[in-house]
């Protein structure tokens, strides 16, 4: 599957949701078997990794696919059943001896996930770890939008430079 | 006064389908002149109240749009192909339509769109054709819509536009830092640099807000009501006259004709599915250029066993995508692009055909960087680095607010089987037919949509950007579009086209059809003026018309 620039809104899910899913007390997941969510949340983690800034896991990322999953995405939900499984199985050709995603060491999880990185599989994984972490506060403040309503001239440094009649 | 009620068995002097960029005008100016009227529209009636800055609700979750899991589409490059099940078409689904939550670039076309037949001659494998109207037969309802409307420009400063009778109402938008970088690469090629004239309030006008620039136009709803949506400039008008009845979550299904051939109403499913058969001594449609020509081709009887305006076969045919790709630009210093309406600063140089390039067409270009951050995310970075993992995320991270860009909005030629048809399996939620869309470009679409990516690259080059590249998913044979045109055209013959120079179906006196589906050519895209225009012009005639 290739998201494109125009097919944008082929995609799914809603800030409200990411919210009430992260403020959720409860730790049940709508629709993943919860081994299966340790495993998607691994996934996630390699995309948008908790390094030197918050990342998939820090924004609870897999609430927001669990959501997701169980609402707009339904149809789907075939897709993560399949992919993980076809996914697991590579890992265990990659990887024999292994037991999960979650548990093979990182520079393993990267080499899995070069392995199928051109499935649909991985694209949706991609798609929901991309919306879940930047469709929401912190993923605004990470690629620095200071969120307010009203802002004024100059907005950036080169309106500001010919307001001063600088650079022409 | 609170809004008009009409019975269903009322025959109300007009229907409307649709009440969008057309809708919405043709709503006010029939009942500004005193007929009843009954605009159906299928999407829900939201307010400023109802918008949010929720990119995933809107951008993702189809907040403001026509909803693909219930209003299911099928694409084939070529009738010779399967249709697959996929979302071929966007549109603004709602009281308002597209105009709520269109980018707002509001140009008038150019008095040669009108005639590129007649001055370049015929072009293999298209079916270029002159319009039956001139750019000076529309040129005083552009002046209407933008005073009407309430655009910000200023008249003049775009060297290829055609003559105008009244200044824009309201200045320019502030600069952006895209447009002062784009002004500055394109002057430095010698190109000729434009304010961008906008659907946006930059200062206050009648009654309405200015802009607060809160960055969420493209794609959103205007909180505030400064963006010159019908919603917020119009309705509110038609409304007010206590003649005009808005009927929102309303779903047509079919026109119906009487035994005397002419338009007796409208069926359509209520929100709680009911069927509703409205009555009405003439119906307009404005129902965007995928949903008008379905509704005729819905629209069968004894009469018409092939549709309305179908007489000929043309209804659907000659359909026109949105063309044009986008150019990232990285600069240096921040430019904060989150912030205020999308365009600054526009370019017209390349718009006219030149037949030295070996091809049909040419674009519009404009600066503008209008990614929100999942959108970055998903497509904007460059092919050639990594898509996922650390490197991707920190420079994601970097580069957001250093970027700048470029978007071509170019020639879409009709092809005749380029087309809106009747999925002859998939349905809609509803239970109608879906949508079936026929599209590959013609050879000269691609052409001019690579040649303007190479100008586009040179002018954000010429403005000093560390790193230019192309989003590859803008470029390359279309699936799937946003401007809807040319699908039920305008003509003086009706063997070539549906309706007639003052937008009535050929065969039906009392059938009116004004929206994107009108435009003879795609121009250089950015049709939301010309449809308004034509809809100004259609309101006017029929003050006077016998129907």
């Amino acid at each position: 599957m290739k998201i494109t620039r125009r097919e944008w809104v082929l995609a799914a899910a809603c800030w409200n949701e990411v919210l009430r899913a992260q403020n959720s007390q409860s730790n049940q997941f709508a629709w993943f078997h919860p081994a299966d969510a340790a495993e998607i949340k691994a996934i996630a983690a390699q995309i948008i990794p908790d390094d030197n800034t918050p990342g998939a896991g820090t924004a609870g990322v897999i609430w927001f696919i669990d959501r997701s999953l169980a609402g707009y995405d339904q149809d789907k939900q075939q897709l993560y059943k399949r992919g993980l499984a076809e996914t697991q199985a590579k890992r265990a050709e990659l990887f024999p001896g292994s037991t999960s995603i979650a548990s093979l060491s990182p520079e393993q999880q990267v080499a899995l996930l070069k392995a199928i990185e051109k499935r649909d599989f991985f694209q949706q994984v991609r798609l929901h770890t991309i919306l879940g972490f930047f469709g929401q506060p912190a993923g605004l403040k990470f690629v620095g939008v200071e969120h307010q309503m009203h802002y004024s001239p100059p907005f950036g440094y080169y309106d500001a430079e010919a307001a001063r009649g600088g650079s022409k | 006064m609170s809004m008009a009620q009409f019975h269903p068995t009322d025959e109300v002097d007009f229907i409307v389908v649709g009440i969008g960029a057309a809708g919405g005008v043709m709503a006010k100016e029939l009942a500004t002149a005193g007929f009843r009227v009954v605009a159906l529209e299928q999407g829900p009636w939201r307010h400023e109240k109802d918008f949010k800055h929720d990119e995933v609700a809107v951008m993702f979750r189809a907040g403001l749009t026509n909803d693909p899991k219930k209003q299911l589409n099928t694409f084939r490059k070529t009738p010779a192909d399967p249709a697959q099940q996929q979302q071929a078409v966007e549109y603004g689904c709602m009281v308002g339509g597209g105009s709520v939550h269109f980018t707002t670039n509001y140009w008038r076309f150019h008095p040669e769109d009108f005639h590129e037949r007649s001055t370049l001659g015929p072009v293999p494998g298209a079916d270029l054709r002159d319009w039956p109207i001139t750019y000076d037969d529309l040129e005083p309802y552009y002046t209407k819509a933008e005073w009407d409307l309430g655009i910000s420009g200023l008249g003049g400063s775009n060297p290829f536009d055609g003559p105008r009778s009244k200044p824009y109402p309201l200045p320019p938008m502030p600069v952006k830092s895209s447009g002062v970088l784009f002004e500055r690469g394109a002057k430095k090629l010698g190109l000729h640099p434009f304010p961008a004239p906008l659907a946006v309030l930059s200062q206050q006008y009648r009654g309405r807000a200015a802009c607060v620039h809160c960055g969420y136009c493209e794609a959103f709803g205007c909180e505030v009501g400064a963006k010159s949506s019908t919603l917020a400039a119009l309705i509110p008008a038609a409304v007010k006259t206590g003649r005009c009845e808005v009927r929102p979550n309303s779903y047509v299904r079919k026109i119906e004709v009487g035994k005397d051939g002419r338009v007796s109403g409208a069926i359509y499913f209520d929100g709680e599915g009911r069927e509703v058969f409205q009555r009405a001594k003439a119906v307009v449609v404005c129902a965007n250029g995928a949903e008008t020509p379905r509704l005729l081709l819905m629209s069968k009887s004894n009469a018409f066993p092939e549709g309305l305006g179908n007489s000929n076969g043309n209804v659907g045919k000659y359909l026109m995508f949105d063309s044009g790709g986008f150019a990232f630009g990285l600069f240096e210093h921040p430019l904060n692009e989150y912030k205020s309406v999308v365009v600054t600063r526009v370019l017209h140089d390349y718009y006219r055909s030149d037949p030295k390039r070996g091809f049909y067409g040419g674009g519009g270009i404009d600066g503008r960087f209008d990614y929100y951050p999942a959108g970055f995310a998903l497509a904007g970075m460059p092919l050639d680095g990594p898509q996922w993992g650390s490197e991707w995320k920190r420079e994601i991270g970097q580069y957001y607010t250093h970027m700048s860009g470029s978007l071509a909005h170019a020639s879409c030629l009709a092809v005749e089987q380029n087309s809106i048809s009747l999925d002859d399996k998939v349905k809609d939620a509803w239970g109608l037919p879906a949508i079936r869309v026929t599209f590959k470009n013609h050879p000269d679409d691609l052409k001019a949509a690579d040649f303007l990516m190479e100008r586009q690259k040179e002018i954000l080059l010429a403005a000093g950007a560390k790193k230019v590249w192309a989003d590859q998913t803008t470029l390359g044979e279309m699936t799937y579009s946003r401007h809807l045109m040319g699908s039920c055209r305008m003509g003086d013959d009706p063997k070539t086209s549906v309706v007639n120079k003052w937008n009535r179906v050929h065969d039906i006196p009392n059938l009116f059809l004004v929206d994107g589906s009108s435009l003879v050519t795609s121009a250089r895209q950015q049709p939301t003026a010309t449809i308004q225009a034509l809809a100004y012009r259609l309101a006017d005639y029929l003050r006077s018309a016998s129907l």
